[in-house]
């Protein structure tokens, strides 16, 4: 598979060679980006339906949009066949349009349920490259459109897409900090807590299931761990002072967070039970937002021990401290990258917060953002997008961008403010 | 979990990316008049591709909200109200050290809750809006227990005080600019009950 994929890239960008160790820089200066053309939606059986075609290519054009390797071809030319499968439609008029891929789709709806087949072609070599068929609910058409997205990042780049993914936020819909969970373009908002306290700081289990926060539920910031999917939670840790900051583990079985129980902020970590504490720092300075390498053999965390916060890097026992961030005089919020070799974080400027991504060595510090204030960096679990909160269209709200700054795209429509997202990983 | 996905979103085939470059093969397993397998294609000698959608049946499985008749309000033990008779106390920015009329402040506190040594008081720590969330809330702490401390070193007994940050959760000015910062970066005093 991956000879025949190197062909696909050898034939449609030369310069994307690096695709056969399956990861590719899509925006690096000099790279072309593919043609990419969504045919119309067909009815396999049954008549037309306009609003399930045009779901389908809205939903595939935002995701392949932002995604990065694709410019999604604006009008699709006519055809003569307009089947799906291959032998049923002719290559020439795409050829003719100039697409390298194409994506054809065919849907079922009876009653409510909805089926849908896609096909991905490699327009050139006349070849299919992947074809999937999905059933399930009318309400289930955008789901199966970014299921289809992501198996189309699998095929072009050799990583699966992370367009099936969730958003957890914070919410200031109902003028409380409530957690919510929403599909990562902003769709199907599902509120997660109401208990009209402060809810903050939410992180994934690394499978996906569950959800740590901080919430003034119960008068003071205790780390709450809940199941996502049958809203059981159990409180964590309520040692007195703060419970801040909580962040699970590459291997799940550990937390790392904020407490002052000891005098002053410090970071520690606990397990799912929140028990088996350790201590990483003791100092005077204030210590918070531990992030973990994904290895999990390293911790990035805040400390203002030199006067100024500033992001630091130990290791999980809590030896062998040392600055990571050396320009800036105000620099929070660190988050480790899927693949290790990048940390995003967010840096206090004359002109509010801006998103920065700095190498784990401590080289290449760079700037991804400049509208308005920008803040709570989080990877996607490919990488591949970082997801922030901005004010640049006024209230806080939820933006998703590629990881080297470009397509930045607000996703939330939330009516309040929306914070702190993180994307979830795949489900497994 | 994988059961319940599998009747929600059923992947009847799955293929075409198969090893080496070599022909294409795959196995359609069409609903049957629906979706007449293509002639030109050969069936494949592999098995029927397991399900390939990984997520979440969220449909089958709601996520809850939070119980909200338990969670709201009743889970909080304890009921706060201002200390209009306390003064509140302000910082200079990014700073917990306490200014000179914040000292002059905290000795008529002092006085105050010695008086009224039955009185159990929470002192909240506030940040202005423009540091980070996470790192406010470490830092309102140190401004509660600055005060704190300093009350506990003019004779009022630790254990009618206590600390809770709100970081810059809570301003008492909404405002953006140096005026309503300077408001914000402040203890205050809550009676608690």
């Amino acid at each position: 598979m991956k000879k025949f994929l190197v062909g696909l890239l050898l034939l449609c960008i030369p310069s994307l060679l690096q695709a056969q160790q399956g990861y590719l820089e899509v925006t690096a200066p000099g790279n072309r980006q593919m043609q990419l053309a969504i045919a119309q939606p067909v009815s396999l059986f049954g008549a037309q339906n306009a609003d399930i075609a045009k779901g389908i290519s809205e939903v595939f054009n935002f995701d392949l949009t932002l995604a990065g390797p694709f410019t999604v071809m604006p009008a699709p030319p006519s055809e003569n066949r307009s089947g799906i499968r291959p032998g049923e439609f002719d290559f020439a008029p795409w050829q003719a349009a100039g697409a390298n891929l194409l994506i054809k789709s065919g849907y079922t709806l009876s009653a409510d349920s909805l089926t849908i087949e896609f096909r991905l072609y490699d327009v050139s070599r006349g070849r299919e490259l992947v074809a999937k068929r999905y059933s399930g609910k009318r309400g289930d058409l955008r789901k199966m459109v970014h299921t289809f997205s992501d198996e189309i990042m699998l095929a072009v780049t050799g990583e699966r897409g992370p367009f099936t993914g969730k958003i957890a936020f914070v919410s200031k819909a109902t003028g409380n900090k409530e957690i919510s969970l929403m599909d990562y373009d902003g769709h199907n908002v599902q509120r997660l807590t109401k208990n009209s306290s402060i809810n903050l700081d939410p992180d994934f289990s690394p499978d996906g299931r569950e959800l740590i926060y901080t919430s003034y539920k119960r008068r003071n910031p205790d780390l709450y761990r809940r199941e996502l999917f049958s809203g059981t939670e159990a409180r964590i840790s309520a040692r007195p002072g703060i419970n801040i900051t909580g962040a699970w583990s590459p291997d799940g079985g550990k937390i790392a967070l904020a407490m002052s129980k000891d005098g002053n902020s410090e970071i520690y970590t606990i397990n799912k039970a929140g028990k088996q504490l350790a201590r990483l720092t003791n100092n005077s300075a204030i210590e918070v937002s531990p992030a973990w390498s994904p290895d999990g053999s390293r911790i990035a965390f805040v400390s203002d021990r030199l006067g100024k916060p500033q992001v630091f890097v130990m290791n999980t026992d809590g030896s062998n401290v040392r600055r990571l961030t050396t320009s800036g005089a105000y620099n929070v919020s660190p988050r480790w990258s899927p693949k290790g070799d990048r940390i995003a974080y967010c840096r206090q400027t004359s002109a509010g917060f801006q998103i920065f991504v700095i190498n784990a060595d401590g080289s290449n510090d760079s700037q991804l953002t400049t509208e308005g204030s920008n803040e709570h960096p989080r990877w996607s679990p490919d990488g591949r997008f970082i997801t922030f909160s901005s004010t640049r269209s006024g209230k806080e709200a939820i933006y998703v961008m590629r990881s080297d700054g470009s397509g930045q795209t607000r996703v939330s429509r939330g009516k309040g403010a929306d914070s702190h997202p993180v994307w979830s990983p795949r489900w497994q | 979990m994988r059961k319940g996905m599998a009747g929600l979103v059923t992947v009847l085939f799955c293929g075409a990316l198969l090893a080496g470059g070599c022909a294409k093969k795959e196995m359609v397993k069409g609903e049957e008049g629906v979706v007449p397998p293509v002639t030109t294609e050969k069936p494949s000698e592999t098995p029927p591709a397991k399900p390939s959608i990984k997520e979440e049946a969220v449909k089958e499985q709601p996520i809850k909200e939070a119980q909200a008749a338990t969670e709201t309000g009743k889970e909080q033990p304890v009921t706060a109200q201002a200390a209009t008779e306390l003064e509140k106390v302000f910082f200079d920015f990014d700073s917990f050290i306490l200014t000179q009329p914040s000292r002059d402040t905290l000795s008529k506190n002092a006085k105050w809750l010695l008086k009224n040594s039955q009185v159990k008081v929470q002192i909240e720590g506030h940040c202005d809006e423009r540091g980070s969330d996470e790192y406010n809330l470490a830092l309102g702490e140190k401004r509660a227990k600055s005060a704190m401390n300093y009350l506990v070193t003019l004779g009022v007994p630790a254990n009618q005080l206590s600390i809770i940050s709100y970081g810059k959760e809570k301003p008492a000015d909404p405002g953006h600019d140096e005026a309503a910062w300077a408001k914000n970066r402040r203890d205050e005093f809550v009676i608690i009950k």
